[in-house]
């Protein structure tokens, strides 16, 4: 903090000055308000709509009369929901047990060891990053198919235990972060690099894998392409993204209930947004503006 | 002071001790030996996932835009053939590039600028910070596929919402996804509801600003919007570049939204039960971007030698951006990570 | 200790988790050996719901009969999925498409086996079955497929607004279709349309050129293979037609129309709630109307013909159900017998044909004494037995050709293509290309 250099700290600025920073700050959070109900208004509509019987669904109405909190019941009778969710909870937990796994050594080889090459393999590990997976795509369609594996999702699950870009990278960026000293401390002690990795450098990184471990979950949540592509000819292995978007074609189901599944799928990531809000903080800064 | 000295130095003690006369050489390549077998082991699962999806597929892919390939006969070379239809005969190719063209000049502007303005917004509140930037951040975590359904919905022109209420006001609105003017406009609407991320990025950027130097600046007289000008934008404009470019290369895999989109809103004035009768990119080929044909091409007609020869133009693309990135990659590191 | 504890849960989730997501497919693989256990076969069907129900209940007599086999119907299958299913490796036993113009894509792939051979050693005869449906279940004579059901189309009317729009018979030319239309149509205040006289988008419910086709006399190629929508008159005519009526009702109040009027396959269809006068479907509306509307006041009739051609009177669009064996499917020997079964047993296809109301597929069927009659149905059993009644082209493209048709027609209704005619010579010219590299780019 650099101070001293200014001259007069708070010196208290003239009545007009006063007045036109009170009002700028009154239109900038009647800003804020215009601005944050338009952001919740899709939301309000859906949730609204998920109320609603299928005559009013299709016609102008905004309001539900009744409400129908049946919907939500409905909407588990006419879609294995139960199905979806479970594939979509093995997929996710499968993927970020592979992405732990796996990256966490990465990162560390990638910002903690000295080794010839380095800065070009991260370069290429953030390549990877920047393509479009639709490039890779054909090749590997044809290779899990060989393999009899395409309608399983293990095409989903099996790349990430081969490491991941995106959270080597994230790692990488906080094991740099971590101070020398500490791990001096511990090869005095006589340890090596893999106990003062799986000890130290896990103990230090707590907030940093339980970023990647959210990122992961988020990922693969929302993960559509993928799963379309893999799993979108055996129902029996749909997850949820997948399900969701054939909810309507299904039973030729109707707008209440689709709005009604819509609803019950965004849930899940709003629940571990809020029991998780300081991970996901300290997350995205460390993906934005760590520097 | 580095790792790799420190490792050295401790395991040079270690031997060095008891061993005064040995050859000296030798323990250090041993040594040596040992932390390369340390960095490939620890490197190894990266090594196998990067060769066996990255590598062979992509000169697997080159291989296969020669050939004819619909998976259940071996592939058979045509040579340039693919190529040649991509660009001078398929009819929809060049549609789905002007549709991914229109993403990168619209959209991601868009998203940019609003992501900014909220951004601004947000760090000049004074109150109910953590609130507002809580309502941004969340859409950005809705899976795209019910965000997209959502949007199919509440823009219907006929019974949705934001048709009824704009009725009320007196004015006739759009046809939103059900018009090919409307719908990628429709699309950018969705994008920049989900801003969150960006949003996040530019409101730490923005406090990152030092005070000192728009309080020099005002002492020079510059207004709020000078200020904005002068001292703002210059200090983020790295950010700024970065989000274009992430945005830009996000654009040119845009997928997820457009597909569920035009099958949603096409098969409310279609068939139900059976995609192949929408029209692909309803309407009139409007959200048809270029990973979609892509999609089709090769997972619907099962013409795995043409995609294959559209994804190598998309690396082509890709590739010139990702070197863009990489040179300044020293500036922009720190940012890569939304990328996802 | 913490740590051997991590490592045991983790190796504990994996094999859990190869398990469960292993299932599906070790239950296939592993069809087991011994002689008591049954066969398990798996149906593939674009059928649901109600009509699902229907289905499953004839492949429950199948399988009653026969205790070595035992059957599993999966529905809601579309084209995308057995095509995705077939080239994956991953497909089931038998399997069926709506889309009988995707059988280029499965005979000329090889993806589905042929039935010849079975044929000749059931001593199945080809004219078991009605010849149309014989054309659209063969690609250059590869018998890749049978007929299970067929489909036409006809015109549904609402004869409570006919009355009150003092109308008693149904339009017989497209003229008349159009001069109905006006007067049955009902507007909102702002112009919008409350009630449709007869909707004429193209991509609406079953509006498609090729349903419309046959009625103009239209011709998809020449002899040689060439496509000839520019040179067949009947396609422009029909165009026309088409945008003459658009334009009527204003595109942009159809589009609105259509985006409110709800599911194709749901109960709130709008011609079922009175919401549309008239409409082409295919015969199994009358199954959708008896079990949704009972009360629904309708008559069926063939569709309108070209005023030029008055002779096609009667005729209209067919194509139906196929049903084949994929080339990795697991048990051909139970899988064929399944397929005889659903394909030629005559009892089967009459309760088929009562319970969804398609037209059955074989002679005998057609004749069946078990067939409940009612004279809305029989309209289409007519319009099937019309000499004039034609399908699509068969191609090694399936129906992709029919995608770039669909692609023109949407931006002329839309009044975005400036002339129609050089419009269709560019889109024979797209399609012949497109014939040509999918046959593996080399001349």
């Amino acid at each position: 903090m650099p101070f001293g250099v200014r001259p007069i700290v708070r010196r208290k600025p003239p009545r007009a000055v006063r007045r036109r920073r009170f009002l700028l700050a009154v239109a900038n959070h009647s800003l804020l308000i215009a601005a944050a109900i338009a952001f919740l208004a899709p939301v309000t509509f859906i949730t609204l709509t998920a109320l609603m019987t299928n005559q009013q669904a299709l016609s102008a109405d905004l309001w539900p009369r009744p409400f129908r909190w049946s919907n939500f019941a409905d909407v588990f009778h006419q879609a294995p929901i139960l199905r979806w969710t479970f594939n979509t909870m093995m997929y996710s937990v499968l993927a970020t047990l592979g992405v732990l796994v796996s990256s966490i050594p990465v990162a560390y080889a990638l910002s903690r060891l000295r080794w010839r090459g380095r800065d070009a393999v991260f370069l290429l590990v953030l390549a990877t990053l920047m393509l479009p997976p639709q490039v890779t795509v054909v090749p590997l369609y044809v290779m899990w198919s060989k393999l009899d594996l395409v309608g399983t999702l293990w095409p989903l699950i099996i790349p990430v235990w081969l490491g991941d870009a995106f959270s080597i990278f994230l790692l990488r960026q906080f094991f740099l972060t971590i101070p020398e000293e500490y791990l001096d401390a511990a090869r005095v002690d006589g340890c090596g690099e893999l106990r003062i990795l799986t000890t130290v450098v896990m103990r230090l990184a707590k907030p940093a894998i339980a970023a990647v471990a959210l990122f992961s979950f988020l990922y693969t949540f929302n993960d559509f392409f993928l799963p379309l592509l893999y799993v979108g000819e055996n129902p029996h292995n749909w997850v949820l993204s997948i399900g969701l978007a054939q909810f309507r074609n299904l039973h030729q189901v109707q707008w209440n209930l689709t709005m009604a599944a819509t609803l019950l799928v965004m849930l899940p990531v709003i629940i571990v947004f809020f029991l998780a809000q300081k991970a996901f903080v300290e997350g995205v800064t460390l993906t934005g503006v760590k520097g | 002071m580095t790792v790799t000295r420190a490792a050295a130095t401790s395991a040079q003690d270690v031997a060095a001790l008891p061993a005064i006369v040995v050859d000296r050489r030798r323990t250090r390549r041993r040594a040596a030996w040992r932390r390369r077998r340390l960095v490939l082991l620890l490197m190894s699962p990266w090594i196998v996932g990067f060769t066996v999806f990255f590598g062979y597929p992509l000169v697997m892919s080159a291989y296969l835009s020669f050939t004819h390939y619909d998976l259940l006969n071996p592939p058979k070379w045509i040579g340039l053939a693919n190529y040649r239809y991509m660009l001078q005969d398929d009819p929809q190719f060049w549609g789905a590039v002007r549709n991914t063209l229109w993403l990168v000049a619209f959209m991601v502007p868009a998203q940019v600028l609003f992501a900014f303005g909220v951004a601004l917004m947000l760090s000049r509140a004074r109150q109910g910070v953590g609130f507002f930037r809580t309502i941004f951040y969340l859409p950005a975590l809705v899976p795209p596929v019910a965000a997209t359904l959502g949007f199919v919905y509440i823009l219907n022109p006929a019974n949705g919402p934001v048709n009824t209420i704009l009725g009320h006001l007196g004015i006739s609105g759009p046809l939103w996804f059900q018009s090919p003017q409307w719908s990628k406009p429709s699309l950018t609407l969705l994008a920049a509801w989900a801003v969150g991320n960006v949003m996040i990025i530019f409101l730490a950027a923005i406090l990152d600003v030092p005070r000192h130097l728009y309080e020099s600046a005002q002492l020079d007289g510059a207004g709020p919007l000078q200020r904005l000008r002068w001292v703002t934008l210059p200090s983020i404009s790295p950010v700024m570049l970065f989000a274009v470019i992430i945005g830009v290369i996000q654009a040119l895999q845009y997928f997820t939204q457009a597909y569920v989109a035009w099958n949603i809103a096409g098969g409310q004035a279609s068939q139900a039960g059976s995609v192949s009768t929408v029209e692909l990119g309803y309407p009139e080929g409007s959200t048809l971007m270029y990973p979609i044909l892509l999609y089709q091409n090769g997972f619907r007609y099962f013409h795995m030698g043409y995609a294959s020869a559209m994804a190598m133009l998309l690396l082509g693309v890709a590739f010139v951006l990702t070197l863009i990135i990489l040179r300044n990659s020293r500036r922009w590191v720190h940012y890569a990570g939304a990328a996802r | 200790m913490k740590r051997v504890a991590t490592a045991a849960l983790l190796v504990a989730a994996l094999t859990l988790a190869a398990g469960l997501i292993g299932s599906a497919r070790s239950s296939a693989s592993a069809a087991p050996r011994a002689k008591q256990a049954p066969v398990k076969l798996t149906l593939w069907v674009g059928w649901s719901a109600r009509e699902l129900n229907v289905f499953k209940k004839v492949v429950a007599e199948f399988d009653k009969a026969r205790p070595n086999i035992d059957v599993k119907v999966v529905g809601g299958i579309n084209d995308e999925k057995i095509i995705a299913a077939m080239r994956g490796g991953n497909a089931p036993d038998v399997v069926s498409s709506f889309t009988s113009s995707n059988v280029g894509n499965f005979c000329a792939s090889g993806a589905w086996i042929d039935l010849g051979p079975y044929l000749q050693r059931a001593k199945i005869a080809l004219s078991t079955f009605t010849p149309a449906t014989l054309y659209y279940t063969q690609y250059k004579g590869n018998r890749c497929a049978l007929p299970v059901l067929a489909d036409t189309f006809g015109l549904y009317y609402n004869k409570k607004l006919f009355k009150d729009a003092g109308l008693t018979a149904p339009p017989k030319t497209f003229e008349q279709l159009t001069e109905y239309a006006k007067k049955l149509t009902k507007k909102n205040a702002n112009g919008t349309i409350k009630v449709a006289g007869y909707n004429p988008v193209f991509g609406f419910y079953q509006n498609s050129a090729a349903n419309y086709g046959p009625l103009w006399g239209a011709k998809w190629t020449n002899p040689k293979g060439a496509s000839t929508l520019a040179t067949s008159p009947g396609w422009s005519k029909l165009l026309r037609w088409q945008k003459s009526l658009v334009d009527w009702y204003g595109y942009k109040n159809l589009v609105k129309y259509n985006a409110g009027a709800g599911d194709e396959f749901a109960a709130s269809h709008p011609f079922e709630t009175g919401k549309m006068a008239m409409m082409m479907d295919g015969e199994w509306r009358v199954a959708f109307i008896e079990a949704e509307h009972p009360e629904l006041d309708y008559a069926t009739a063939p569709m309108p013909v070209d005023s030029a051609h008055p002779e096609l009177y009667g005729a209209g669009y067919v194509n139906g159900t196929i049903i084949g064996i994929p080339k990795n499917g697991k048990n051909r020997e139970q899988a064929w017998q399944l397929l005889r079964y659903l394909t030629t047993n005559t009892h089967a296809l009459a309760v088929l044909s009562n319970g969804l109301r398609n037209v059955p597929s074989t002679r005998a069927s057609l004749k069946s004494k078990e067939l409940k009659p009612d004279p809305r149905f029989d309209t289409f059993l007519k319009v099937f037995a019309h000499p004039k009644s034609s399908t699509t082209p068969i191609t090694a493209v399936g129906s992709a050709y029919q995608d770039l048709f669909t692609s023109f027609l949407a931006k002329y209704q839309a009044g975005r293509v400036g002339s129609m005619q050089s419009g269709l010579r560019n889109l024979d010219k797209q399609i012949d290309k497109q014939l040509k590299q999918a046959g593996g780019g080399v001349p």
